[in-house]
């Protein structure tokens, strides 16, 4: 075989320098990339190399604990498994074996993708919490394949919960968690330039208006304080600016309380993360600052299957942190459970109403019950749609706080008050008499009484509560004097409770009536003297009220958080009791009431005599019987059962022991018809069961040396 | 008596210390990458014997004119083909893809060394062309096929990453003996056309995905990052956290912490990147570029066409092999299963270097020899 000659391979020769130039310029393309990868990028890389090894596993603080006045727990918190998940750990593989342990169906699958596909890039490394009190099926099922799903890890944390489940649910509020509703977007004016200002307006997606808006005013010379630019941002808004954290000043804070509107957070950074719970009404609410401690964190090292490494320090170049969480405050409130079990025992048989129990010497509020109720541990563990429109729509309206919320025409409740009104006024004498026929005519107006009750001093037509008299006298006093008086006792002004939202009440002026009735007529003014006409009022005002008229005439702010104290026991805050103010009536005209009122209960023609029990704690009070707004029938409920949701709220209100008093009650039966027969026989059966029992419950609990953590 | 003097006189030093270097610190690094934590295994031990056969086998390489493998070059094509297809009958199947025979307790990768088998073959038929002038579509035929059978073998197993080695070796060959620039222009278009093609029918799921992957990364699209970029993402995370200086041996978090995938196959640049550094990682690349022009080097002076073709088949593939693996672990090329001559863990991968370098070897010492 002839090799070939040399030359022949000269065509390669010619082309070797190309070549190796060819080679030069492919291999710096490369050596360009890693220039780029390890020094201009190097930082951003370094953060992500840092990120990987570190997790941080959230530690929840202890909410703090609601106890009553006698230390009984009526919130507190019991251990739940709660389902983190590390993104940037579930392979699709994980993600598989996840949902199917779980036991999702497929909507929850494509929920819990969604989810996770959502979460922005700078926090897939962090265990984000996914799920709260997962069932022990799904736990047991997890913990077996927990070397294959490093991802997942199941937290044992605090859930809250309820041991008195409905009872006093309005009052005590429940909790949830943060959602995207509770944020709200800052931006602070003068740190952003054109470029960003523009960025931060298509993030928003803002146009028009709202975008020059924006610009002008982010875009300033000097550097302020940051201004809210939307509460909340909408979803989508959120999770755009939430994902592209880097415009400088821009901020997104969770303010999930509504009394902090405006305030931002303590620091800069918000007290709240996704899965942070707050309180959201009552108490809880009232008692966020204190209640919700300060979250901890601990943040371990890791390798890429998620098992944390014991390793060499130096190698990490981040040491392990741990920062304890810092459980809430304690809430020690005046209310008294046994109370609202008794209260609650005495509503037996009637669908719905409301009491309030008030101590009568300082306003702490003993007892606020409202019925029906819901359960609020059924709150916590997340409603159905289906389970929550079925009590929206509960036409005994369980989700409304009958005590604060709501106001009443308070009937003939309102009496004592007209009666004070009169008594206050030259030359009136209560002795005088009034003829009643059973009605009171007023030009071609015929004025209804319960009965014909004949000759009635002051005295005796409280006692049978007399609407005539009532008539004569509110012609005598005038609407204007009957409003005043009523303000005297609170009404029409809020309690200050700090709870809820609370109903102001209304009193109607004559102004008002030509207003909304086109002329105002003298009828109104006498319909306001028995407690109908326009006066409305809440049950917390009224025994308030009645409380002034037990203790000689000082009205009292009312109290229900007697001290807020550490989770050791440890005293806080104290709460002292409050006077609102002294009503300076005269000794004898609140002695003739007062008698009066103890004649209503105890004497044998009194509206409440019937329901008075023998032997047991005596009790003074009035009953009513309000019609409630008249010609409107509640539309809401089928006619068939119209005619019960046309009939008169039942009412007593009062106070015992009627020789030394200390709380005043009032009761409301919705729809109870008379005082007398529906609401006294509760309102007499809690006075006894609560004082009569040697009265020791109400007063001497507050010294005994409680069980802090017991519950 | 003669060999042992051609030895001395004759040897390529530039070719045998950079080819050490290399492998030495491919060792170094293996080290490091395999005792991750918590993982500690002897892989850099059988990198070392597989170092030491193939330099066995090199040396058998170059003790033999390469005129005899001219000779024979047939027979040793052949005999790959047989490999590749006893790979089908007795092959073990691994993720998917059956590339690997037992042969006496080592597991044997036959589309590793049909590379080499193949930069013969092609060497053999060009030495034999007499066509000195630009070579036509038609001049192509022959060493098309000569590529067709063998790749269309290796795609079937499959193993896309050894298959386009295959064709880029063929490429280069072609294109460095005066392919026409017609016929070039025709090809590309034909590759260009065929694209769409092998997308529908040739690609697998995995496959797709990774390409997907790599565009999304290249538009600054991230939400791949989870499922198949998941591993171009980690990699990039190990270089560019190395910086300049590196973290030191044995010192890179992605790699203890076994974020890195394939830390001794495919993605042992990244471990040597996080590690070193953009110091050590010029280095490396730099020892790649030399090999390579000492490569063509060796093969502008070739004594005649089959030492230069198979000079110049050996270099390509160092060439690519270096491109496409460090191209795809910095982010700039797809995922595929691609080695690092040299420098990762690999049987097949180290023989068939150690091979293409005794290749190289003996056509450098052989350039002045008259026969």
């Amino acid at each position: 075989m002839l090799l070939s000659p040399r030359r022949e391979v000269g065509e390669f020769r010619k082309r070797y320098k190309w070549m190796a130039l060819v080679v030069v310029l492919v291999f710096s393309v490369l050596i360009g990339r890693v220039v780029q990868l390890q020094i201009v990028q190097y930082d951003e890389w370094a953060a992500r190399a840092q990120e990987n090894i570190t997790k941080t596993i959230p530690l929840p603080a202890t909410r703090g604990v609601l106890r009553d006045t006698a230390g009984r727990v009526i919130a507190t918190n019991r251990p739940s498994y709660r389902l983190y998940v590390t993104p940037q750990m579930m392979t699709p593989e994980h993600v598989a074996l996840f949902v199917d342990l779980m036991g999702f169906d497929q909507e929850e699958r494509r929920e819990f993708q969604r989810r996770l596909r959502e979460i922005p890039n700078r926090r897939r490394t962090h265990q984000i919490e996914f799920y709260d009190d997962i069932d022990r099926e799904q736990l047991a099922a997890l913990e077996t394949h927990q070397n294959e799903l490093p991802g997942v890890d199941v937290v044992a944390g605090p859930v809250r919960t309820y041991p008195y489940d409905s009872l006093g649910a309005h009052v005590v509020g429940y909790v949830n968690e943060v959602s995207a509703d509770d944020y709200v977007l800052y931006a602070t004016p003068g740190r952003l330039d054109e470029d960003q200002v523009e960025l931060l307006a298509s993030l928003l997606e803002l146009e028009g208006e709202a975008r020059r808006d924006l610009f002008a005013r982010l875009l300033v010379e000097d550097v302020r304080d940051p201004v809210e630019i939307l509460r909340p941002p909408s979803v989508k808004q959120f999770w755009r600016i939430y994902s592209n954290g880097s415009l400088p000043g821009v901020e997104l804070v969770a303010e999930p309380l509504r009394s902090n509107r405006g305030a931002r957070s303590e620091g800069g950074t918000s007290a709240y993360s996704p899965g942070s719970v707050v309180g959201r009404m009552g108490l809880e609410e009232w008692g966020e600052r204190f209640l919700r401690g300060r979250a901890g964190y601990r943040r371990v090292l890791v390798d890429a299957t998620g098992r944390r490494q014991m390793i060499d320090p130096r190698l990490a170049r981040s040491r392990e942190e741990h920062e304890a969480p810092q459980p809430g405050m304690d809430l020690v409130l005046t209310l008294d459970m046994e109370l609202m079990n008794t209260v609650k025992r005495a509503f037996a048989g009637h669908p719905s109403g409301a009491a309030v129990v008030v101590d009568v010497n300082g306003g702490r509020v003993r007892a606020l019950y409202s019925k029906p109720s819901y359960d609020l541990n059924g709150f916590i563990a997340g409603m159905s749609h289906d389970e929550y429109n079925e009590l929206s729509s509960d036409p005994f309206r369980p989700l409304i706080d009958k005590t604060i919320y709501e106001s009443y025409f308070p009937g003939s409740t309102f009496k004592p008050i007209s009666a004070l009104a009169g008594l206050a006024m030259d030359g009136f004498d209560p002795d005088e008499r009034v003829e009643c026929i059973g009605y009171y005519q007023i030009g071609t107006d015929r004025k209804r009484c319960t009965s014909a009750h004949g000759e009635v001093d002051m005295h005796s037509a409280l006692v049978q509560s007399c609407n005539v008299y009532f008539y004569k006298l509110a012609e005598t006093v005038g609407l204007e004097r009957l409003n005043e008086w009523a303000r005297n006792f609170g009404l029409s002004q809020r309690t200050g409770i700090g709870i809820n939202s609370e109903a102001r009440g209304f009193l109607a002026t004559r102004e008002w009536y030509e207003e909304h009735y086109g002329r105002y007529r003298v009828g109104y003014t006498l319909n306001t003297a028995i407690g109908q006409g326009n006066t409305r009022a809440t049950l917390l005002q009224l025994a308030l009220a009645y409380g002034a008229l037990a203790n000689g005439g000082t009205l009292w702010t009312p109290q229900i958080v007697e001290s807020i104290r550490e989770p050791d026991g440890t005293l806080v805050e104290e709460f002292p009791t409050q006077a609102r103010r002294d009503l300076e009536v005269p000794a004898e005209h609140m002695d003739l009431v007062t008698r009066s009122l103890f004649g209503v209960v105890n004497a044998q023609n009194g509206t409440a005599y019937s329901a008075r029990i023998d032997g047991g704690v005596t009790a003074s009070g009035k009953t009513g019987t309000a019609e409630i707004a008249p010609g409107t029938p509640r539309s809401d409920v089928d006619p068939g059962r119209a005619w019960y949701f046309n009939r008169s709220h039942a009412w007593f209100a009062g106070y015992a022991p009627s020789e030394n008093p200390q709380v005043a009650i009032v009761v409301i039966v919705e729809h109870g018809g008379a005082g007398g027969r529906a609401a006294a026989p509760i309102a007499l059966q809690v006075l006894q069961e609560y004082l009569g029992s040697g009265a020791t419950t109400a007063m001497s609990t507050r010294g005994v040396d409680r069980d802090r953590r017991g519950g | 008596m003669a060999l042992v003097r051609t030895m001395r006189d004759q040897f390529d030093w530039g070719l045998f210390v950079t080819s050490c270097a290399i492998a030495v610190l491919g060792v170094v690094n293996l080290y490091s990458a395999s005792s991750a934590a918590g993982a500690r295994s002897d892989i850099y031990i059988q990198q070392i014997y597989w170092l030491t056969l193939g330099t066995g086998v090199a040396v058998l390489v170059v003790a033999i004119d390469y005129r005899h493998f001219e000779r024979n070059a047939w027979f040793i094509y052949g005999a790959g083909i047989v490999l590749l297809v006893l790979v089908f009958l007795l092959g073990r199947s691994i993720r998917g893809s059956t590339r690997w025979i037992s042969i006496g307790g080592f597991s044997l990768q036959p589309s590793e060394l049909m590379k080499i088998f193949l930069i013969v073959a092609l060497a053999k038929y060009l030495h034999h062309d007499p066509k000195t002038d630009g070579r036509t579509l038609k001049d192509l035929v022959v060493p098309g096929l000569i590529l067709a059978v063998p790749m269309g073998l290796i795609l079937l197993q499959p193993d896309l990453g050894t298959a386009l080695i295959c064709a880029f070796i063929f490429g280069s060959i072609m294109v460095l003996t005066n392919l026409k620039l017609r016929s070039l222009l025709t090809l590309a278009a034909a590759f260009v056309f065929s694209a769409p093609l092998t997308w529908a029918y040739l690609l697998k799921d995995y496959q797709k995905g990774r390409i997907t992957a790599f565009w999304s990364r290249l538009t600054g699209n991230e939400a791949d990052i989870l499922d198949t970029g998941w591993h171009t993402h980690q990699s990039l995370v190990a270089i560019g956290s190395g910086g300049i200086t590196g973290k030191g041996f044995m010192q890179g978090t992605q790699n203890q912490f076994r974020f890195l995938p394939d830390q001794h196959s495919d993605f042992p640049f990244a471990v040597w990147a996080e590690e070193q550094g953009l110091l050590g990682s010029m280095l490396l690349l730099g020892l790649y570029v030399f090999l390579v022009i000492w490569g063509l080097r060796i093969a502008s002076q070739a004594k005649d066409r089959f030492g230069a073709v198979t000079a110049v088949g050996v270099s390509a593939m160092l060439f690519w092999q270096a491109i496409i693996n460090v191209g795809m672990v910095c982010g700039l090329l797809p995922v595929v299963g691609m080695t690092l001559p040299l420098f990762s863990y690999g049987g097949s991968s180290v023989l068939t270097t150690m091979l293409g370098l005794g290749l190289l070897m003996n056509v450098s010492m052989r350039r002045f020899s008259h026969s």
